[in-house]
């Protein structure tokens, strides 16, 4: 099939020696089962991708892999395209029912939603245009299916990016008629899904006049920083994580730390901010400043090298996901630190889940604090002046 | 929308690849207490039927092979809770309440009419109408033979009649039964003695081409003690029992004595408590553990007021002044274990005790009486008190001439009589249709592995028919009271339904595709369970899924398939268990929580590691577990990708091809009321594509959201509410992802309204298919609102 050929190629499959590198840092080696060299090796898209569905769905395209790779394969490139080539007969479904699948769908039709903004609430202040905006993505959707069971919010990561916001002077422009990014349909082999959305966003947020797309989601911001470039290549705003808009304000001065006893922290570099986008320096600088300007805490593997949090594009969860999780919850508590950090609500919500199944089960589990980076930094920054939200920035 | 519903729906929303293959033929055993029943009836079939509200069914399934229900329903001493395996969790079903329960039923109904069979001219003479008699003569006359029953008394019934009281076997049940026998052909000439008013040759000489001896174990024996014979005051427990049940109701004076352990001496000292005895004692000369009375009639008779003296044996009857003044007994101790396996009671000498009697009944064994035999013949056919007949073929050395029940086998219970009955009927064909008598039962199968942790979490408890005390001047009123139907359900429900499926027919009811087809497998004598008929794809889906079909042989079900296209014939049952994929497993346990039959556990709890594992007897295949399961480990079985429910996404391409004004109305219904719900909508007219789930429960938001973007005008989920919900956590379940598929539309500015769900009770007074009229109502008002949706 050329479809596949060409991707080989495009992504250097074709070039994979098999010599077994990708797999020391691979964070699904462990399983026994899984082979990035053997998915690299796929060229017939029939026979051998209805061989390996498991190890293809399994994939946390976390990029791990890439770090090692002599030849420079771009695996996770490569499993994206193989996924949207895939037959979609016998893929298991998303392991938390197909709510936000279908949502996502839902949303990639020719009607532009109508969200619900309620939740944003009379104290904080949005704009109908201007040219900072706020990009929401499933935060209020997540809270469907997580609050009831993990006593979780991340709707509350958006209200507080609002609040850090208004403090500094500036009313985000936040859409009703957003539409998911389309991570998940985009990694998940719904290509045509994703460009609807990626073309749909791109328009909305043009005709407001936006500059700079904010999100607090590590996978929303690596969506519209490289896919949508591909995706819509007509609009170019500045997409920044909050993480990296908070440090440059901190660095300027606009920022600082309330008096109050941070707790100490460890990141946990999100794969999409990490090493998708190298993103790695901004929400530490963030994290030091809360602290007086101590340095959070590390884990043996962290930034470029970080572990997972255990499941990507909520595509595939299994004992593999545990135990990930459950090292990565044991690395934080040995750094000593009392809060794990996180700058994307998915590890935020993998983290916890992990943490509330101990619960569930009756056994001690490792009950080290997981939070948000946006609340955190929304509880403990204040804006530098005293300024009042006066309108766009 | 459209006025004809159903089928005009499904021509517009057909699910592709229905065809139908060959289908594979497996063989699963019966589930225990189905086993366990000598008469063979199907248990777990009826006790399922139950816990739907089935009765009639359930009644239908019992006479399959027992024409007795409402005696056995009150007198069997009940195998099949023995085997049953809830017994360590809650106690055994209360399976013999319960068929009492659908018995009882009927009494209040018209009889059921025989079934029209083809005549067959060979009549069969059966001498004796007691349960064996009784149920050689059904099977026969079932199957077109003439049957004539003599029974010497004067009334049929044998033991049933004379050796159980009223207060446990009323009269008018007894009557009835015998009554449903006659009206399936069965004529029975009461006051002919074999022997007087006619020889047994004479029988076969006067055209009948068989006959059946059945004349049963009547007669008692003696205590065999010296004083016993001059005394009037010691009697055959067996008389006085026959005496007190023909209507002699003289009160007994003074103290009652009863020698013996078994059912008869129970009897015989609960009817003597009745007739205003002073004090009644059974005598026994083991203990209370090896005493081959049924353990409820022990307790009964306690309560009752009946005293109890084990380990001691009569010794010698003590007569004073020509009257009877008690018994002097030897006490006992148990030695080695004697034939029976229980341990042989030895005389402790020189430890004489003195019961004092006024009356003394004698339940000590009982045994046939030959004297019906010619003189020529009884030493021929009678050895050791018995008849003696092949074991294959119930036939004795006369040719023609069978014997079945406790002439044959010694005095044995009422279900055993019933199963020796069905056996010689079968012979007893088998000869005249000039076949090699086969064997009568298939072998038992291997044993299984049924898993029932220990110790038994705290289940519901069995649930115990309540007894009424003696009541003056009515003593002889039944004491055991009938289940309501609310309890005979919530009863029957704690059915674990072991096995490979709950063979209780709902698939074939519920399926409103009519895939399914399910025949009973009752009528032979090998065949049991059902036949359930299904596409190859759905079996070979559930195969794949590790789950057990069952079957029966292929000749029956060729028979049974005969007019089906030839290799159209297929048998195969639903499995009922969930499959467990421990690679996926993450242990979280939240199918733990969902689960409401302690089917599922962690292997280690405390393990950083672990993976759930199921006890398969538990599990009832309801795929709650599967609907919360975060990484699909949990595989639903029954609920195959191809099944009902699970490949509703067969259904988007023909939503999304329909024309504008074409029926999109899309039904998600628990299988269990998913005809009635289609029964309902179609008799209002309302076109929908009806999707049976299992359970609602396993509905999920992205299901009903996909349903929705696919086109479908408006989406039902018509579920049962929580309380009627068979698995528990359905209703409330499904409510939830209702609730997150609306919220979520809300959110996106969608019309949140086209999906809704309904939670009706079930219509009043009956769980059949009598239809919700309201789902019209409700069906219209989203119809409406179906046309005014545009295309979105």
């Amino acid at each position: 099939m050329p479809e596949l050929a060409s991707l080989r190629k495009r992504t250097q499959a074709a070039l994979c020696l098999a010599c077994g590198k990708c797999s020391t840092m691979c964070p699904l080696s462990p399983s026994g089962w899984f082979s990035a060299a053997r998915l690299a090796a796929i060229r017939e898209p029939e026979t051998e991708i209805a061989g390996q569905t498991r190890s293809l769905d399994a994939c946390l395209t976390c990029g791990a892999c890439e770090q090692r790779c002599p030849e420079g394969v771009r695996f996770v490139e490569f499993v994206r395209g193989v996924r949207a080539l895939a037959p979609p007969v016998g893929r298991r479904a998303c392991p938390h029912g197909e709510m936000l699948q279908a949502a996502a769908r839902l949303m990639a039709g020719p009607t532009a939603p109508t969200r619900d903004l309620g939740w944003i609430g009379d104290e904080l202040e949005i704009a109908e245009t201007g040219e900072v905006a706020l990009f929401v993505g499933c935060l209020p959707f997540f809270d469907l299916l997580f609050t009831d069971e993990l006593g979780i919010a991340t709707v509350d990561i958006a209200r507080a990016a609002i609040r850090l916001l208004n403090g500094l002077g500036i009313r985000p422009v936040v859409l009703a008629e957003e539409r998911c990014c389309g991570h998940d349909l985009l990694w998940n082999g719904e290509p045509e899904a994703f460009q609807a959305l990626a073309a749909a966003n791109a328009a909305a947020f043009e005709a407001r006049g936006v500059k700079k797309v904010l999100t607090t989601c590590a996978e929303c911001c690596s969506t519209w920083r490289r896919d949508y470039r591909e995706a819509a290549p007509g609009y170019r705003p500045e997409v920044e994580h909050l993480a990296e808009f908070l440090a440059a304000r901190l660095a300027a001065g606009e920022l600082a730390a309330r008096d109050g006893a941070a707790p100490s922290t460890t990141f946990q570099d999100p794969c999409r901010l990490g090493r998708h986008l190298g993103v790695t320096e901004a929400p530490r600088s963030v994290l030091a400043a809360l602290a007086g300007g101590a340095a959070p805490l590390e884990m043996e593997r962290s930034g470029r090298d970080a572990d997972c949090c255990g499941t990507s594009g909520f595509i595939h969860c299994d004992a593999n996901s545990r135990r990930l999780q459950s090292e990565r919850l044991a690395a934080a508590a040995a750094t000593g630190a009392e809060t794990l950090v996180t700058a994307c609500p998915k590890c935020l919500i993998h983290f916890q889940c992990a943490q509330c199944e101990d619960r569930r089960r009756q056994r001690a589990g490792n009950g080290i604090a997981v939070e948000d980076l946006t609340v955190l930094a929304a509880r403990m920054l204040v804006p530098a002046s005293t300024a009042r939200p006066t309108g766009d920035a | 929308m459209s006025a004809t519903a159903g089928s005009q729906a499904r021509a517009t929303l057909t699910v592709p690849g229905l065809a139908a293959g060959p289908f594979p033929l497996r063989e699963v055993p019966p589930s225990p207490c189905t086993l366990a029943c000598p008469a063979g009836i199907n248990v777990k079939s009826y006790v399922s039927l139950v816990a739907e509200g089935r009765f009639a069914e359930a009644l239908e399934v019992v006479r399959e092979r027992c024409p007795l229900p409402g005696i056995c329903g009150r007198v069997c001493h009940h195998p099949c809770e023995d085997a049953c395996e809830r017994r360590p969790a809650g106690g055994p079903i209360a399976i013999r309440a319960l068929k009492r329960f659908v018995a009882d039923l009927e009494l209040e109904l018209p009889p059921p009419e025989a079934p029209d069979v083809a005549p067959r001219p060979e009549r069969v003479a059966i001498v004796g109408s007691g349960p064996a008699g009784l149920a050689a003569a059904w099977d026969l006359a079932r199957a077109g033979f003439p049957v004539t029953v003599l029974e010497a008394a004067a009334q049929p019934g044998g033991m049933l009649r004379y050796g159980i009281a009223d207060y446990r076997l009323p009269v008018e049940v007894l009557d009835y039964e015998i009554d449903v026998v006659r009206r399936a052909g069965v004529e029975i000439r009461t006051g002919y003695r074999v022997g007087v008013d006619g020889g047994l040759g004479e029988l076969l000489a006067e055209g009948y081409a068989a006959a059946l001896l059945a004349v049963g174990a009547q007669r008692g024996r003696g205590l065999g003690v010296p004083g016993e014979e001059d005394c009037p005051e010691v009697e055959d427990a067996l008389a006085f029992l026959r005496r007190v049940n023909e209507g002699d109701r003289t009160p007994l004076a003074g103290r009652v004595v009863v020698i013996g352990g078994g059912s008869t001496a129970i009897e015989a000292a609960r009817s003597a408590l009745r007739l205003a005895a002073k004090e009644v004692e059974i005598v026994y000369r083991r203990r209370r553990e090896e005493m081959p009375a049924d353990e409820e009639e022990i307790e009964t008779a306690i309560a009752e007021g009946v005293a109890f003296r084990f380990l001691a044996a009569p010794a010698r009857i003590v007569s004073e002044g020509g009257r009877l003044a008690g018994v002097e007994c030897l006490r006992m101790e148990l030695g080695e274990p004697d034939a029976s396996g229980r341990r042989r009671p030895v005389p402790i000498p020189g430890s004489e005790l003195f019961v004092a009697a006024d009356h003394v009944f004698a339940a000590v064994g009982q045994e046939a009486d030959f004297g019906f035999l010619p003189a020529e013949l009884a030493p021929r056919l009678a050895a050791g008190g018995r008849l003696a007949t092949d074991p294959q073929s119930t036939m004795t050395p006369l040719r023609g001439v069978f014997a079945a029940g406790d002439v044959v086998t010694g005095p044995a219970t009422v279900i055993e009589a019933i199963a020796a009955g069905h056996r010689a009927a079968e012979a007893i064909r088998a000869f005249l249709d000039g076949e090699e008598p086969g064997a009568a039962r298939p072998a038992a199968p291997p044993p299984r592995e049924l898993e029932i942790p220990s110790p038994p979490p705290a289940w519901a408890q069995r649930r115990h028919a309540a007894t009424a005390p003696i009541a003056a001047g009515r003593e002889f009123d039944e004491v055991e009271r009938a289940f309501s139907a609310a309890e005979a359900i919530a009863e029957a429900r704690r059915c674990l339904r072991c096995g490979p499926c709950s063979e209780c027919r709902i698939c074939a009811a519920s399926c409103g595709r009519r895939h399914l087809t399910i025949h009973a497998g009752g009528a032979g004598a090998g065949s049991r369970g059902w036949l359930l008929r299904a596409p190859e794809r759905f079996v070979a889906s559930l195969e794949a899924a590790g789950a057990g079909g069952a079957c029966l042989h292929r000749e029956l079900a060729d028979e049974l398939f005969g007019d089906a296209e030839a290799g159209d014939q297929a048998v195969a049952l639903l499995p009922t268990r969930v499959a467990i994929d421990e690679d996926f497993c993450r242990g979280c346990a939240k199918c733990i929580e969902v689960c409401a039959f302690d089917a599922l556990s962690l292997v280690d709890p405390e393990a950083e590691e672990t993976t759930v594992r199921l006890a398969p007897a538990r599990c009832r295949g309801c795929n709650l577990c599967t609907a919360v399961c975060p990484t699909h480990a949990l595989v639903p079985t029954v609920v195959a990708p191809e099944w009902w429910g699970v490949r509703i996404e067969d259904l988007y391409p023909p939503l999304a091809a329909a024309a504008p004004g074409e029926p999109r109305f899309v039904v998600l219904a628990c299988q269990r009321r998913a005809g009635a719900v289609g029964a309902s909508l179609a008799a209002a007219g309302v076109a929908a594509e009806l999707v049976p789930v299992r359970c609602c429960g396993q509905v999920d938001a992205g299901m009903l959201l996909e349903v929705y973007r696919h086109g479908a005008g408006a989406v039902l989920v018509a579920g049962c509410p929580g309380d009627a919900c068979r698995y528990g956590a359905g209703a409330d379940l499904a409510a939830r992802q209702v609730e997150r598929a609306r919220v979520l539309l809300r959110n996106l500015g969608g019309d949140a309204g086209r999906i809704t769900a309904d939670w009706s009770p079930d219509p009043e007074g009956s769980l059949a298919n009598s239809g919700w009229p309201h789902l019209a109502v409700l069906a219209r008002g989203l119809g409406a609102r179906q046309e005014g949706v545009s295309d979105a």
